[in-house]
């Protein structure tokens, strides 16, 4: 079963049709890579799958279950987790306690039992933060809050984690190390991770399924290497030829 | 044919937004006044005179109040700082007015032009340049609370400068001199009121068509790049300041006549002016007319044709309705922007449950020693107090409570709240209900926690309204909502405070609390618990939680935290805490008086005082006590002869203290409570980290690290935008198409794909 479906979402924001009838399904165990350039609706479906945007039309499904009309909060609790493409970390706490916050919010049946003290610390831990457990995220710099983000995102025990541009702000060194971080992560608990990019090699060397949005519409989804091939993909990211030989 | 009906449908599903929602209750709630109002007899009956006449009161009463709007909206469009001090202004260019016309004689127009077209101007533009432009980038709360100090500052210098010791008088213009208009008779201050009216609507829409109104627009979207594009932003804003003012100035000459010469008086209009200026969505100036007209017809109406038997303020109270349902009904900004968190340390600590133990048992021992006069320090001996020092104390300490109850609400999680004193009344108003019965025995106690957790439902009923409100929204709302209990709930003699409420002093443990220094070591003690209490509870889970969901709501709901419920408990928490306060308020006073007491003049020097000292602290709350303690040194110092500098100095402190201190946030945002533990945290044996932390600093500041271009650094948008401004790449802001291919390029934080994609398309 999907753990995640999109179906024929659509979003209007007054005149400005930001999605049209976008369908996606996100399996278990897989990394999906969502692309297109900017304004192409990328975050707005983030924001629907995750109900901080309700859709116009069309209907989202979280391991089988519809949840078109749920709350953020609800959705959470289906195991959905995300990052944001704008920091959104609890500034003025520390990176533990923005990581124990996300850990008792989850329940106990999510945590395995767990405690949310040892859910936070492990989640500090994988992500290399244990260091910096203390430091106040609003003094960070940017690269380490992402982290710290994405630590919280995982402290909720997700089935499927949702990274919106996980690797902007960073070096090319600090997005190794994120791609690096998400390998061992999704070998470790098996989750799903559907990422937006603005980075091409990271998203070609990681994702296994690659859906391309561009003004709103899903143009094409494959492998990175048929992706890459699309014609109507090329077109959106560098213009048509006649464009381009101008 | 289909279409018409998916027309029709279409309007049924409008019955459902926020907008019809709200105004369906309205037009319900109108049907009903009315209707209620048209019981009573002897009403005035609906002759066309009748009707002319309270037309034109009521449309000139709408017009001077759109004024005030209108320059709260142009300041608003154009800087985005909400400026609570435009009625004081008004009242201050009222009192100078007075002083110019009246007491030194001057002719009326060079008096006016002098007034309106010089120290107005001046006033707004200093008002920009000397604190509103260090705000822009800061919270909300930070910049509201900034005008709000302006505001008071204002009006306590009005008030001092032009002492309440004779009666003042501003005449008409014109008198009373009138001229017949069909069956209406018009008095020609009413029709200059009108005039003035239409014409600074008409002058204004001239402006805003102009260059120089699509450049003020273009400054509060984004102040950097409106200057890229050669607009000078300070000029703009120092336009819209002195324009503000303006407006201010003319509508607090032309009102002052038909209201008494009293600052607190000439400031009340502002909530007509808020309901004015929401109606217009805070930037439309034709519907801030429109809403300012309508309210100011259907006040004068339902006072000259509806009679509300014991509802003595009920058409005072239309603004503060309207105020609340328009901003009920605004769009709501979604779940998305975060608060920027300013003056972070490194490593926040929160004071652990010992420490507050520590600082409890102190400040018992200290209420003990100091009034029973056991502290010499030679130069300063605190003398037993007598009965009125104690009554003064029990009262500010009373009211420290109320303002500690701001600390979860607007502390943690951030909701602005200007109506503790509402929630304070309540708990006082339940008090007297449960506990009172004849008056003759004294209370128990125990009657104080039952209020306490009465009071919780009421707050969570206020929480259910306010949930989906935001930053400024919110605290109109509170506004509104302060307003409507002290105008209608209070005074009303059956239901409120009867005139002769009578609070009894407590017992506890058959102890009788009668006397007033016992009294006062039951409000330390409930002090003392309190903050144990909040300092306990920050460091547990919900502590953590709250002030997550200030920092971030869109996050804080993506990892699970049901926002809604979260906000009740804190609202529930806050106004438990508060009605405690209010019952022990009122205890304090002996009696209450259901007109002054609990209103949202009360409330502001508290939530003042509070942010001053520090929102997020439980101990800020001593300075709510300010000046109390201001006061008690006066006398002190009087007694012992000191010089009158320095008593002239402590009373303008204590006049001006709030005020002024709530303007220095602009320097210091999180409070003295946190300066004061920045600074001196290090000297307790206990605080090695401190010491340490200090050192660092000291160190780094020797060693600044140049040449990361800010990458250590958070990003804010106007960062970013200084960096690339160095950098010389702005032409390449918006990004296009081509550099997504190459690698990840800094981001733009704040700008919303979908207006990137607007302009790409």
């Amino acid at each position: 079963m999907a753990l995640l479906e999109v179906d024929n979402v659509s979003v209007r924001f007054g005149g400005l049709q930001a999605l049209r009838a976008v369908s996606l399904t996100v399996g278990p165990g897989v990394v999906c890579g969502l692309i297109g350039p900017n304004g192409a609706g990328k975050t707005t479906l983030f924001n629907v799958i995750t109900g901080l945007q309700r859709a116009s039309n069309g209907n989202v499904r979280i391991g089988g279950k519809d949840v078109t009309n749920s709350n953020v909060n609800r959705r959470a609790g289906l195991g959905i987790a995300r990052t944001f493409q704008k920091l959104e970390a609890f500034n003025s706490l520390s990176a533990r306690d923005n990581v124990l916050v996300a850990a008792e919010s989850t329940s106990k049946a999510r945590r395995k039992g767990r405690s949310a003290a040892q859910v936070a610390d492990d989640a500090l831990e994988r992500t290399g933060l244990s260091e910096y457990a203390d430091i106040t995220v609003g003094t960070m710099p940017t690269p380490r809050a992402r982290l710290v983000e994405l630590a919280r995102a995982l402290a909720t025990g997700p089935d499927l984690l949702l990274l919106d541009e996980a690797s902007s702000g960073l070096n090319d060194e600090e997005t190794g190390k994120v791609g690096e971080l998400l390998r061992e992560v999704v070998n470790a608990t098996g989750l799903s991770v559907l990422l937006v990019e603005h980075d091409m090699s990271f998203v070609m060397g990681l994702c296994s399924t690659i859906h391309v949005l561009d003004l709103g519409e899903m143009i094409a989804h494959g492998t990175p290497a048929e992706v890459q091939a699309d014609r109507r993909v090329q077109v959106a990211y560098l213009g048509t030829e006649a464009e381009l030989a101008s | 044919m289909s279409r018409r009906r998916g027309r029709i449908g279409a309007q049924f599903a409008a019955l459902r937004s926020p907008v019809g929602l709200s105004a369906g209750v309205f037009v319900l709630l109108a049907i009903f006044v009315v209707w209620h109002g048209r019981q009573a007899t002897n009403l005035a009956p609906f002759s066309t005179k009748n009707i002319a006449t309270a037309l034109f009161t009521g449309l000139a009463i709408g017009a001077l109040s759109a004024l005030y709007a209108t320059g709260i909206v142009v300041v608003y469009t154009t800087t985005g700082i909400f400026n609570f001090a435009q009625a004081a202004i008004g009242a201050f260019s009222a009192f100078l007015y007075w002083q110019l016309r009246v007491e030194w004689n001057w002719p009326a127009l060079p008096a006016l032009a002098f007034v309106v077209l010089v120290v107005a101007p001046l006033i707004g533009i200093g008002l920009d340049r000397l604190i509103m432009r260090k705000l822009e980038g800061a919270p909300l709360v930070i910049q509201l609370l900034v005008t709000v100090g302006v505001m008071y500052f204002i009006l306590t210098a009005t008030g001092q400068i032009w002492k309440q010791d004779r009666p003042r008088k501003l005449n008409a213009f014109y008198g009373t001199k009138s001229f017949d208009l069909g069956p209406i008779n018009l008095t020609y201050h009413r029709a200059i009121v009108l005039l003035v009216a239409i014409a600074v609507a008409v002058a204004l829409r001239i402006l805003f068509r102009s260059g120089l109104g699509v450049a003020m627009r273009a400054v509060v979207d984004n102040r950097d790049l409106a200057g890229l594009t050669g607009t000078n932003p300070d000029r703009v804003s120092a336009v819209a300041w002195a324009i503000g003012a303006m407006l201010g100035a003319i509508a607090g000459i032309l009102i002052a006549p038909e209201l008494e010469l009293d600052p607190a008086n000439l400031n009340a209009v502002l909530v007509l002016a808020f309901a004015a200026a929401a109606f217009g969505q805070m930037r439309k100036l034709s519907l801030t007319l429109v809403g300012a007209l309508l309210i100011g017809v259907a006040r004068q109406f339902m006072r000259s044709f509806l009679r509300f038997s014991d509802w003595t303020f009920a058409s005072d109270a239309i603004a503060p309705v309207v105020l609340l349902f328009v901003v009920v009904a605004l769009p709501q900004s979604r779940l998305q922007v975060g608060r920027i968190a300013t003056n972070l340390k490194q490593r926040e600590r929160t004071t652990r449950p010992w420490e507050a133990m520590i600082g409890g048992a102190f400040l018992l021992v200290a209420f003990v020693a100091l009034s029973g006069g056991w502290l010499n320090f030679g130069f300063w001996d605190p003398g037993a107090w007598n009965q009125i020092a104690f009554n003064r104390t029990n009262v500010a300490l009373s009211l420290a409570l109320v303002g500690m109850s701001l600390v979860p609400l607007t502390g943690w999680v951030g909701q602005l709240n200007f109506a503790p004193m509402a929630f304070a009344g309540f708990g006082a108003f339940l008090l007297l209900k449960l506990a009172d019965g004849t008056g003759t025995t004294l209370v128990s106690v125990w009657w104080l926690p039952l209020v306490g957790l009465l009071c919780a439902p009421l707050g969570a009923l206020v929480a259910v309204t306010a949930a989906r409100l935001r930053g400024l929204y919110l605290a109109l709302a509170s506004i509104a909502f302060a307003q409507l209990a002290a105008l209608l709930l209070f005074p009303h003699p059956k239901i409120g405070f009867s005139s002769g409420a009578v609070f009894k002093p407590f017992t506890v443990f058959g102890l009788d609390l009668t006397g007033r220094r016992s009294f006062m070591m039951l409000l330390v003690s409930v002090f003392v618990i309190f903050m144990i209490a909040l300092v306990t509870l920050r460091r547990t889970r919900y502590g953590r939680r709250w002030v997550a969901l200030s920092d971030s709501e869109a996050a804080s709901a993506t990892l699970g935290v049901n926002v809604t419920a979260t906000k009740i408990i804190v609202y529930a928490v806050s106004a438990a805490m508060a009605g405690v306060g209010g019952a022990l308020f009122a205890t304090a006073n002996s009696t209450v008086d259901g007109v002054r007491t609990f209103t949202l003049d009360s409330s502001i020097p508290i939530v003042l005082l509070m942010a001053i000292g520090g929102m997020a602290f439980p101990i800020a709350a001593l300075f709510t006590m300010f000046q109390l303690i201001t006061l008690a040194v006066e006398e002190r110092l009087e007694q012992a002869g000191a010089h009158h500098y320095i008593l002239a100095a402590l009373t303008f402190l204590r006049y001006f203290g709030p005020g002024l201190g709530a303007i220095g946030m602009v320097a210091n945002q999180r409070g003295a409570a946190f300066a004061a533990g920045l600074q001196n945290a290090r000297y307790l044996p206990w605080r090695g980290d401190a010491k340490a932390e200090r050192k660092a600093e000291k160190a780094s500041r020797r060693e600044p690290e140049i040449g990361q271009l800010g990458i250590e650094q958070p990003f804010t948008a106007s960062r970013v935008l200084a960096i690339e401004r160095r950098l010389g790449v702005v032409d390449e802001l918006i990004p296009t198409a081509t550099q997504i291919t190459t690698t990840a390029s800094t981001p733009i934080p704040q700008q919303q794909e979908v207006s990137v994609g607007a302009v790409g398309s």
